[in-house]
This record gives C-alpha cells, structure tokens and sequence, in this order.
C-alpha cells in the first residue's frame, strides 16, 4: 500500500524567526516529529536521518550552494513537503540531487520546487514512496551532461503523480515494479519517461511533449498505457512511445500527435505467447504513425485512428507485417485516407481499406528517398500506381473491417499550438495589400495623367 | 527647356550603360499593364487563391476532427500547390513575353525608340516579377486570413516570400527561353516541358538512379539542391522550425552536415536560378538581331 497520509504527533517544533539553518533543527527533532520550517535560505547539504515530517513555510528554501545534494534522506517515512529545493552540484559521477533518498522507504516528497537541480528526487532502495505535486526544473546544461528530473532505483510500489518536470533527461525507472505514475507534465527532456526491466506499471493521463522521446520502454513487462498525450517529441529518435523488448503491453485511449513516430515497435512482444493490444488510440501527424522493426508479430489494433500521419503504418526495412493484426474481432481502425462507402450505415466500411502506396514502399527500400516528401512526385508515382496496376506494391496491411469515424477521446484538449491568430490576419491583409496595390497599378491609366506625365 | 534639350540628344546607342532609372520605371509600369491584360496571370491569381482556400477549408475540417490543428501538415500542402502552380505560371508568363512581340513586330517598333535593349530587356522582367508578386500575394494574402485559426502570420509571410523568388526564378528561365526562340508556340511547349522536367521528371529520375545504382546520399541531395523546385520545398520546410528532418535520413544529413550554412545554400540555389538564366537571356538579347 502506498502511504499518502502524513502522520500527526503530538509535538511540533517551530524555529524562531531568523533562526539557526535546518540542519539544526533536525538535529534537536525526535523521530516521528513535524518541522515547521521558517522562510529563508537554509544551506544544504540537509541529512535527515530520522522519521521527521518538515513543513515549509511559504519562503523557505534549501539552497546546495552549487556542490552536491541539498537534501539527503536515510530513514524512512520521511515527508519533505512545500519546499524550493535548488543549486545542487553538477556532477553526474556523484549523482546530485534536489533530493537523494537512500535507503528511505515511505518517503513523500510532495508540493516542492526543484530548480537548477541536476538530478530532481532520486530515490534508491526505498519502496512505497511518493513523489507528488513537484515541479522540477533541471539545469541548463547539454542533454548529456544533465541528470535525471525523477530517477528511481530498486524502489517498488512508488507513486508519480502530477509533477511537472521539463529540461531534464528521463524520468527513469530503474528495476521499480509496481510504479504508478499519474498525471505528469515532462517536456524537454530526452526520454520523458524511462523504464528499464520495471514490471507491472501504469502509465496514465500523463503528457509527455517536445522530448527527444515521449516514453521509451525498455526489457519490462505487464505495462499499461492509458490516456497520455505523446506529442511532439521529434529528437534525434522522435518516438512518442518507443519499445525496446516489452513483453505485456496495453495501450488504449493514448494520444500520438506530431512525432516523428507515434509508436516505434522494436521486438515487443518477444515471448510467443504474449500479444500486446492498441485500442481507441489516436495518431495524428506523425512522419510515421506507427513504425515497426520487420521482424515484430503479434501486435493487435483495433478503433484505433491513423489521421494524416506521413506514412500511418511503415515497416522499417521493408518486410510486410504477418501476425499483427489491424482487424480484431471483426473492428478495425479508424484511416484518414480511407476512400470506401458505409452502404449499411453500421459504422464500418463496406470495402476494406488496404495500405499499398508505391511511393511508401519506395521509402521503405531506400528511406532517404523521404527527400522527395511533399512535392508532386509522391501524388505522381501514386497516380502511376493506380492507373498501372501491375507497379502497385502488396498491400503492407489490410483492416477487412475500417471504421467509419474516429474514436472519442476522452479528456484530449490539445493547444492549438503557436496560433497567434492576430499576426495571420495581418500578414494576410499586408500580403493582400501588396498585391493588390500592384495589380492597382497596372489599371491603365487615364490618358490626361499620362500627357501630364509627358509634360 | 529640358524637354527640348532631350529631343536634340541623338538616339541612344544600344549598349547604352548605365540605365536610365526613369525610363526603366516608365517601362516597367507599361509592362505590368500589359500583365493585366494577360489574362494567364489573373486566372493564376484566381486558382491559386481558391485552391489556398480549398486548403484551408480542409485543414479546418481536420483540426476539428481530433482538436489538432496540423498547420504545419497545411503548409505543407501549400507548399505543394505552390510547387505545381507557379513555375507553370511564371514559365508561360516569361516564355511569351518577347517572342510574341517580336512575331507581331511590337519590339521593333519600341526599340526604334531612344531606349536600350537593356533598358527594355530589364524593364520587361522587373515588370513582369512584379506581376507574378502581386499574383504570389494575393494568393497567400487570402489563405492566410482563411487558414487564421491556425496560422502564424510570419511563417505566411516567409513562404509568401520564398514563392516569389520561385516565381522570379522560373519567370527569368521563362524569359531566356522566349529570347531564344523564334516562335510564340515552340517558346510555350518548352516552357511547358521545362516545367514537367523539374516538377516531376527530374525526380522520377533520381528516383529511379537512388533504387537501381545505390546513390551516395551527398549525390541525392546535391542532384536535389539543384532543382529550384526542390530547393524551395526544402527551404520553406527548414522554416517550420524542426530542420529538415521531416524529410528522413538525407534531410537528416543536410541538417547535420551543413548547420545553419542549410539555408544559405537552399536560398543560393534559387538566386542562381533568378541570375545565370537571366543573364544568359540578356546577352542572347543582346546580340540577336531582331
């Protein structure tokens, strides 16, 4: 069971205005007491090596002084709550952390401030913990040489729920079963989420955007994905949600936007007797909706939607996509390029929707030939293939029973991005004006102003 | 007074250097009143703007789909419509400019006017690039304000921007091929063919060179570089902000290889194909008699 409730003892101590830094008071507390934390800057590195529960006072901050970690926790049911944490050490060797738990099983790190922190909260060996309500700022440093916004460490049972974590590098799990991690903001980072062999977790109504890679999933297994928004994430990799030998995987009701792929599928499921299922997710304007390595089987999409992804489905390398399925239990997905007809009105096409663009298996059997995207050649080999037959390709995927509208999302509301509406109407009216007053000065003109002219 | 002094000066002499800016100006501005009357330019001004509307009508219908607005995936498209619309345009523009006056004698009637041929020769192309603008810019002009919901208005202007060079670029190849050839018709087809060759032809062919001989990504991109088309496909993409990855692996390498020197060189590509066309045209005017 997680703990989330914070226990109330009888005696709680409150430092006199302007007193001694916070490492005094936690040495005079007992185990089990509640700090009331006054305002000021209270030098780090704090050691809490006993049960306390500090409360901040609006104000109060644990400043690391740009060298190592600001606060250091080595007992358990420690509660670290409303704090600013900042200016830890900047050395990846030592790990520096706003917060580093070792050993500190049921700590709650909630309603904190971490800014400039090379790593955020890292918490080793310590189970049944709970990150909540932080907001995690990393330094500003080059993708390599930063650490961690959340790292956990052989710590079961944690919950992450609604943190804001940007400009870090993951949020990492490493070897944590049991995670569940809920409503978190991570953006610019380079993995938003990370899992490395961490089994039986849950991902919901996170948004993960503008990383390198929204969530890469790694040797772990039984993970659900449910309700998160990947968008956007368009790194060097660019997968909204990577898999790397995932066996066990749900994914419904997610959100893949503007990757550079929605979902890149690299040997998962690897055992034989697993299938992973995608239902009622969204892929919209991605370079390639979902992408699969040519060897992957197994995979089952149904009601999901494929909208206007540069490619909807690609198999990297060519190859053709044997055992997975599009059409499961007689309902496929929803495909923006669907050209069928729903002459019974039951809300699946009448004809089957099939993938076999020739330009797209152009790309796959040379993908820098993706130069040549938006421009008329693409609509011209496709026109080629279509009026000569015998150049179409097979069909990469065929969905026997596509849907005829798209699923309901529940909960998305996307910004509409940068869409200052203002300067579009300006630059149009400008651009109008100019052509306009161009075109005006080619009216003839009247012959009295020309002899003027001439005189 | 000056008018009398200017009556007396002898007729100018062909190779006259430098310009008269004045009569540059008047000759231009004929030169635009005429474009009005041409009637290729006002049906593109036309088509360009109801099709950018189409445009945006869609990308409306879509974003409201999944409460997505894919600007970037319209501007895309509009790049495409760009890419199929004016090089046609500038092309047949340029191609008839000369060698329908010359046919009809109208050219050497107005160079037995005390005007250069360079003076003329400048004059017919600044006046017809500023036809081919004002057309670029109504049609972006209106799709801007149709596609505002989603729109950012200096990345319309930018791709306004671009589309003009395009257009000057294929209108001074337009023009090259009309001092060139004798006949009005001949100057169309190959115009005509001019364009097919680089909206489509060049690229079926590299296309086709990559999947059967195992091109070197720096011959791909080159060849590509090359074509004004593709040039200005790639540099208004480079403006949607993500670089040229969107265009996989070769665009990937463009990015990597040549940094912030990408767009120099796509902008490069298209100002040569604005200059060398150009002067070739006007040496070839130059020389030919009429």
């Amino acid at each position: 069971m997680i703990r989330l409730v914070v226990p109330i003892t009888a005696l709680a101590l409150t430092a006199g205005a302007g007193a001694a830094d916070l490492r005094a008071l936690v040495a005079a507390a007992s185990p089990g007491d509640i700090i009331r934390v006054p305002a000021g800057v209270h030098p780090g590195t704090v050691v809490i090596d006993k049960p306390l529960t500090l409360l901040a006072e609006p104000g109060a901050i644990i400043d690391a002084g740009g060298a190592g970690d600001a606060v250091r926790v080595t007992a358990p049911n420690v509660t670290i709550r409303g704090f600013t944490i900042r200016n830890t050490g900047d050395s990846l060797d030592r790990e520096n952390a706003g917060v580093n738990a070792t050993g500190a099983p049921g700590a709650v790190i909630e309603h904190n401030v971490f800014t400039d922190v090379l790593f955020g909260v890292y918490l080793r060996e310590s189970p049944g913990s709970a990150v909540r309500f932080n907001v995690i700022g990393g330094k500003a440093l080059d993708l390599a040489r930063r650490g961690d916004g959340v790292r956990l460490w052989q710590s079961d049972d944690c919950l992450i729920e609604r943190n804001t974590i940007h400009d870090g590098r993951d949020a990492v799990m490493w070897f944590s079963d049991r995670t569940r991690i809920v409503a978190n903001t991570v953006t610019r980072g380079r993995y938003g989420l990370h899992f490395m062999y961490s089994d039986d977790n849950v991902l919901e109504d996170n948004t993960l955007s503008h990383n390198s890679v929204g969530a890469f999933l790694m040797y772990s297994k039984n993970l659900t994905l449910r309700r998160n928004r990947f968008v956007s994430n368009r790194g060097p990799s660019g997968f909204g949600v990577g898999l790397k030998d995932v066996d066990g995987l749900l994914a419904e009701d997610n959100l893949f936007a503007a990757n550079r792929v929605g979902v890149q599928v690299d040997n998962s499921p690897s055992a034989v007797d697993v299938r992973h299922l995608y239902r009622r997710n969204v892929f919209a304007y991605n370079d390639q909706g979902v992408a699969l390595m040519p060897s992957v089987r197994r995979n089952d999409f149904t009601g999901n939607a494929f909208v206007d992804n540069a490619e909807q489905v690609a198999v990297l390398g060519g190859g053709d996509l044997s055992d997975n399925r599009f059409t499961v239990a007689g309902r496929g997905n929803f495909w923006s390029d669907y050209a069928g007809f729903d002459r019974d009105a039951d809300g699946i096409g009448d004809l089957p929707y099939r993938a076999d663009s020739l330009f797209e298996s152009l790309l796959a059997r040379d993908s820098r030939l993706r130069l040549f995207l938006y421009s008329p050649v693409q609509q011209a080999v496709e026109a080629a293939a279509r009026v000569a037959p015998v150049v179409r390709p097979r069909p990469l995927l065929t969905d026997d029973a596509p849907l005829m509208s798209p699923p309901r999302l529940p909960g998305v509301v996307l910004a509409r991005g940068p869409a200052p509406a203002v300067s579009a109407v300006a630059a149009g009216a400008g651009l109008l004006a100019l052509g306009l007053g161009i075109f005006g000065a080619m009216l003839p003109v009247p012959e009295r102003r020309l002899r003027e002219a001439a005189t | 007074m000056t008018a009398m002094r200017r009556q007396a000066e002898p007729v100018r002499r062909d190779d006259a250097w430098p310009v008269s800016p004045r009569l540059l100006t008047t000759l231009a501005l004929k030169e635009l009143r005429d474009a009005l009357s041409n009637k290729w330019v006002l049906l593109f001004t036309i088509a360009f703007a109801a099709l950018a509307l189409g445009l945006a009508a869609l990308a409306r219908a879509s974003a409201g789909m999944t409460g997505f607005a894919g600007f970037g995936r319209t501007a895309a498209s509009l790049v495409n419509l760009v890419l199929l619309l004016t090089p046609l345009m500038a092309l047949s523009v340029g191609a008839t400019c000369i060698v329908t006056e010359r046919e009809r004698g109208m050219l050497g009637y107005l160079l037995a006017q005390p005007v250069s041929r360079t003076e003329v020769f400048l004059a017919k192309y600044i006046g017809l690039a500023l036809a081919m603008t004002a057309a670029v810019a109504v049609g972006f002009g209106v799709s801007a304000i149709a596609m505002s919901g989603a729109g950012d208005g200096a990345l319309f202007l930018r791709l306004a921007a671009l589309s003009a060079l395009l257009a000057w670029a294929m209108l001074a190849v337009g023009v090259l091929v009309s001092v060139v050839l004798r006949r009005t018709g001949s100057a169309v087809g190959v115009a005509v063919f001019i364009w097919l060759t680089l909206a489509l032809l060049a690229d079926v062919g590299i296309i086709g060179a990559a999947l059967t001989t195992r091109l070197r990504t720096v011959t791909i991109f080159s060849l590509t570089l090359v074509n004004p088309l593709q040039a200005f496909k790639m540099a208004s993409l480079a403006g949607f902000g993500a670089g040229l990855d969107v265009l996989g692996p070769a665009g990937v390498w463009a990015t990597t290889e040549f940094g912030r020197r990408l767009p120099i060189l796509l902008y490069a590509s298209l100002l040569a194909w604005i200059v060398l066309p150009l002067l070739a045209a006007w040496v070839a005017f130059r020389r030919r008699p009429l």
